[in-house]
């Protein structure tokens, strides 16, 4: 009897696992995923700064970058091959619910609820806030030094955003993320606190101590600068119609059943529309059991180019393929 | 998967006490709701008791569409037995004490969730999710007199619930 088998090559899968990191909006530089160093992390806790987006369903890619036959010739005969315009997008369901999903599925500035005092005059994405609790010295991105006096403000389960006060300044603000970008102080009422409006920097409270707030996840945007304060967030929000664009990296990964990992590395994403005549279905009602139903949201990206070093190309997409230990590998 | 039938348990065993607060039974000497887990007490081959709510638990499966979750929402059967054999003489108002528990147990029933608590623990904590369940679908009166009792039903309901765990 021969047992001289090829190897299995099949990649099995029961889910794809959807990480994003930030893109410096600043000098438009890409987190890079590098398959030699990062390839092999546990899928539970990805390599920092890549954040786990949970538990995404429908995924799908497309490649739009068309290549066509030069030809010539009396027959027209397609002498060689070119390329066309690039282009690549990914679309997916996020099944799971939070800042970052609402933010990315959105596309545009994603905004946090501030609380506000019963007299602050009604606005649909929250009124004039009550005022932030500066953070003192000994912060960190786990726990929020706020003075005893300060720490009887909040309660176990309360959300809170933390960052700096509004500067008067315009371009990108939001430590760690770029959550927005202010062309005109004007445009944000001047408002000290609208840094806080929009930053990615919140956490749930899950603890107190006499004199600090404990969270239960940390900040994004780890260590809380100098200067922050924190304030108490009732909602997450989002606007159809909001100017700014999100463009994060993004890492797909097909979680190996027997061995074989896929990657897609994308270092560039941003939140696409293609609006046709019906629209874009920005939710989905996933039946559980009549009339339950789970909500879903639904997002589409486009591609955004970004250099490779090791030949100058431009790539829209990574694809990587960790065979299975003994694998045969063609 | 505990913590949810004890979570489930222990909001209809708290309504009931609200909606009507007589419906009682008495159980190892003490007075409480009658609303009784059969898993959870002594086997004996007595015949269930009037007036009272039995749960009992059934199959439990990953929820559609939530297969391939990490944490999948699960659905649990969950039959509500009960009965009557009225309480004048020649049991002629059975089917009334029928009508009055079958709206009990909608009023038990709604609305259809609760926190998930963890009641082996005294003050209970919240485990920070919820226990879901659909409207009771009521099958039809029995007359077994098997059961001891003139009118017979069962209710079933599906009761979801997150895992304590992560389905790697």
């Amino acid at each position: 009897m021969n047992l001289a088998l090829r190897g299995t090559m099949q990649p099995l899968t029961r889910r794809v696992r959807a990480y994003f990191a930030p893109v410096d909006r600043a000098t438009e530089t890409p987190t890079v995923f590098d398959p030699a160093r990062y390839g092999a992390f546990t899928l539970d806790t990805p390599p920092s700064p890549w954040l786990d987006l949970g538990w995404i369903d429908n995924f799908q890619r497309s490649s739009h970058t068309a290549t066509d036959a030069l030809r010539s010739g009396a027959r027209g005969a397609p002498m060689q091959s070119v390329r066309g315009a690039l282009g690549a997008e990914v679309e997916f369901d996020f099944r799971e619910w939070g800042k970052l999903q609402m933010a990315l599925e959105a596309g545009s500035q994603h905004m946090n609820v501030l609380a506000t005092s019963a007299t602050a005059t009604p606005q649909p994405s929250g009124g004039v806030s009550i005022s932030a609790v500066p953070l003192l010295l000994g912060s960190t991105a786990s726990e929020l030094q706020v003075g005893a006096g300060a720490v009887a403000l909040f309660v176990i389960g309360n959300i809170i955003a933390v960052d700096l006060d509004y500067q008067q300044q315009t371009g990108y603000v939001g430590t760690g993320l770029s959550a927005a970008y202010v062309r005109n102080a004007a445009d944000v009422q001047h408002s000290v606190d609208y840094v806080r409006r929009v930053t990615f920097n919140v956490g749930r409270v899950s603890g107190l101590t006499t004199t600090s707030l404990l969270l239960a996840q940390p900040l994004l945007g780890g260590v809380p600068a100098g200067g922050a304060s924190v304030q108490k967030v009732i909602a997450f929000l989002d606007r159809e119609g909001g100017s700014f664009f999100q463009e994060w990296s993004a890492l797909f990964v097909m979680e190996e059943e027997n061995g074989a990992r896929v990657c897609f590395y994308y270092p560039r994403l941003t939140p696409q529309r293609k609006t046709g005549v019906s629209g874009v279905q920005t939710e989905k009602l996933n039946s559980v059991v009549a009339p339950i139903v789970a909500v879903t949201l639904h997002a589409v990206f486009l591609a955004l180019p970004a250099t490779d070093a090791n030949d100058g190309e431009q790539i829209l997409c990574y694809r990587s393929f960790f065979p299975a230990a003994s694998a045969a590998l063609y | 998967m505990q913590f949810a039938k004890d979570s489930f348990y222990a909001a209809l065993r708290d309504r009931l006490a609200v909606v009507n607060p007589t419906r009682t039974v008495t159980m190892n000497g003490a007075v409480r709701p009658a609303v009784i887990v059969t898993q959870n007490e002594p086997v004996t081959a007595a015949l269930p008791l009037p007036h009272a709510f039995y749960i009992e638990w059934g199959a439990a499966q990953l929820a559609s569409s939530e297969t391939s979750a990490k944490r999948p929402l699960v659905a649990l059967v969950c039959l509500l037995s009960y009965g009557s054999s009225g309480t004048l003489d020649g049991e002629v108002n059975r089917g009334r004490e029928m009508g009055a528990l079958d709206g009990e147990l909608f009023a038990i029933c709604s609305p259809g969730k609760t926190n998930k608590r963890d009641l082996t623990q005294t003050p209970a904590v919240d485990l920070g999710s919820y226990v879901i369940w659909t409207k009771p679908q009521m099958k039809d009166i029995q007359t077994d007199r098997k059961t001891g009792l003139a009118l017979f039903r069962t209710a079933e309901v599906t009761v979801f619930f997150f895992p304590e765990v992560d389905w790697s």
